[in-house]
């Protein structure tokens, strides 16, 4: 990527673009709409961007898919491009870089340089120890850390760097790690799914830059303005749930009535998420109303949390998981024949202790 | 009367009951006996309904608009009435076991105690035992109780609240409340899940223990829980010193 010597604001790039000053006010209003804010903040977004310059982004990725890079690529509002070159300049990217090889390498100790204490980080994929996964031939370890110490933030893109995805789930092979676990100092919000919505993306980047600041976050850490729900309360298929009619197979009349997928271990009541008022791909459609259960990919070791087509609990500190009602029917079963040998157990002591009674009184 | 290995009665058979000094003892007071029956309305409610919620076994034969029924959610609103009557009673029956009587409360932190929950587990085992004689419930009753009815109540009503608020964490803060049920909502929801089933366990051997008692000890114990009384036969028993 190109180094950029002097930076200007981001209102600056918009007309030097050759688009309007309403161009520009409709682009603040939209951008203010995907990051959740209200209308009336949308006059924050506009300041924001007639003083706010264009914001080094530094992108790893370490054991990932670059599914999350793919995704966020199609990211249809605000335009990719538009956050690509209007918002941000991607300082680094091994997916979308021109260079590579030693040239890449020395960009990135560039970006490091030169933006210290201004560049966001952004990371994909979880970091296993050094021995599985090295670039340029660094361990991954280490070069997160010496990327990491002067980033501004740290943004985790998709459920392996901010949970540590399936590279870490049970048995790990490798010691996969979420991010935090290894940066421990930095602010860090977590935007996890695999991959994660394209606008959320995109959103969580804009917010950044716009205000400087990371968006409000839960208690996981993630942005409220989009994993504030879960899936199930958002549903197009809950009033199914409420009614009672469930889908018992993929192929049933149920199925085809566009019941909810409950039984067929829909994750959707647990599982936060935005899917299913974003949607993919531009709003066209997501897995639940395409007659998939979601299968939870947002939230953390959803890769341990048993089949993606059945209901099942988890036991409490354990990677296995049960058909609870199977289990606990068994358990009393159990119960039961346990209670009926000991009342056999105490007739027969009962007789005993009658008849040895007698004995002694006659 | 009492067989010197075992501790259990003998007398209901050839001894004449009336001879003995039968003296009626008070032992579940009033708020006692509410707590106990409208707590087992809660529980066959909210498992009744919970197990549907879980696993949603009966349902519309014919294909229909979501619009005709509700069964989801009328089961729903009855487990989380009943859910709140239960924590409602549980509490009640937490102040009670400072206010009542003796029989109402437990102290499980004196060794004595433990001695005895080993003594009563030995009779329970038809082992040669030390059992000390008691009116209310015996010290691993006690135990029994503590750990299903407290315990397990108070995993039901934390993870239960978490699980009513999640779709509103903005207006109560309780989403920290998940981190001591391991932190996600699936794990939340196993915990609620399978310790459900422990309170069905728990009412099958503790029906079987009160029949059983009232069976051999000719007591009044199944009587007690809607009279409050049960008879006590025993002459050298630490009840009536005090």
């Amino acid at each position: 990527m190109l180094q950029t010597k002097k930076r200007n604001t981001i209102y600056d790039e918009v007309l030097a673009r050759g688009f309007t000053r309403r161009d520009f006010l409709k682009m603040c209003t939209a951008l203010a709409a995907t990051m959740g804010l209200t209308f009336k903040e949308s006059e924050k977004v506009v300041q924001a961007m007639e003083t706010a310059k264009r914001v080094p982004v530094l992108w790893l990725q370490f054991q990932a898919c670059t599914g999350c890079t793919e995704s966020f690529i199609r990211a249809s509002h605000p335009k990719v491009e538009s956050v690509l070159l209007d918002m941000i300049s991607l300082e680094f990217s091994d997916v979308l870089s021109a260079a590579s090889g030693e040239a890449l390498e020395e960009a990135m100790q560039n970006v490091i340089r030169e933006y210290a204490g201004e560049y966001v980080l952004v990371c994909e994929g979880a970091v296993p120890d050094d021995t599985y996964c090295q670039l340029g031939g660094k361990g991954a370890q280490e070069v997160l850390k010496e990327a990491a110490k002067d980033a501004k933030f740290i943004i985790t893109f998709g459920s392996c760097a901010s949970w540590g995805g399936i590279q870490a789930a049970k048995p790990n092979p490798t010691n996969a790690r979420p991010i935090k676990d290894i940066v421990k100092n930095k602010q860090i919000v977590r935007v996890p799914g695999c991959p994660p919505i394209a606008e959320v993306m995109t959103g969580v980047i804009a917010h950044v830059i716009t205000f400087g600041k990371l968006p409000e976050l839960d208690q996981h850490g993630r942005p409220k303005a989009f994993y504030r729900h879960r899936i199930h309360d958002k549903c197009n298929r809950r009033a199914y749930f409420d009614a009672g009619l469930f889908a018992e197979s993929f192929d049933d009349i149920g199925a085809k009535q566009g019941y909810c997928l409950y039984k067929l271990g829909c994750k959707g009541p647990t599982t936060y998420a935005s899917c299913a008022e974003m949607r993919w791909n531009g709003g066209t459609s997501y897995p639940i109303q395409s007659g998939n259960p979601c299968i939870g990919c947002t939230e953390k070791d959803f890769w341990d949390n048993g089949p993606f087509f059945e209901r099942r609990a988890k036991i409490p500190g354990t990677q296995t998981t049960i058909n609870p009602d199977k289990v606990g029917f068994a358990l009393t079963g159990v119960a039961l024949a346990g209670v009926a040998a000991h009342a056999a157990a105490t007739a027969v002591k009962k007789k005993i202790d009658e008849k040895s009674s007698e004995e002694r009184s006659e | 009367m009492t067989h010197p290995n075992t501790g259990l009665e003998t007398q209901a058979s050839g001894i004449d009951l009336r001879k003995e000094p039968v003296k009626k003892v008070y032992v579940w007071e009033l708020p006692v006996r509410v707590f106990h029956w409208v707590n087992v309305l809660c529980i066959l409610a909210l498992f009744l309904t919970g197990i549907y919620i879980g696993n949603p076994f009966i349902g519309s034969s014919v294909p229909e608009e979501a619009y005709y029924s509700n069964v989801m959610g009328w089961s729903r609103y009855i487990h989380f009435f009943a859910a709140f009557v239960f924590t409602a009673n549980i509490i009640l029956r937490v102040y009670w076991f400072f206010k009542g009587n003796k029989y109402a409360k437990t102290n499980p932190f004196k060794k004595a105690y433990w001695q005895d929950v080993w003594e009563t587990t030995k009779f329970y085992l038809f082992l040669k035992n030390k059992k000390k004689h008691t009116v209310g419930h015996n010290s691993l009753a006690q135990l029994f109780y503590l750990i299903f009815i407290g315990v397990g109540s108070l995993i039901m009503i934390l993870t239960g609240i978490y699980l009513y608020f999640e779709p509103q964490f903005e207006s109560i803060a309780v989403a920290k409340l998940g981190a001591l049920f391991g932190g996600d909502s699936f794990s939340v929801r196993s915990f609620h899940h399978i310790v459900a089933w422990f309170f069905i366990i728990f009412m099958v051997v503790h029906v079987y223990m009160a029949i059983r008692e009232d069976w051999l000890k000719r007591n009044g114990t199944i009587s007690s829980i809607f009279t409050g009384y049960k008879v006590d036969k025993e002459n050298n028993e630490e009840e009536q010193k005090r």
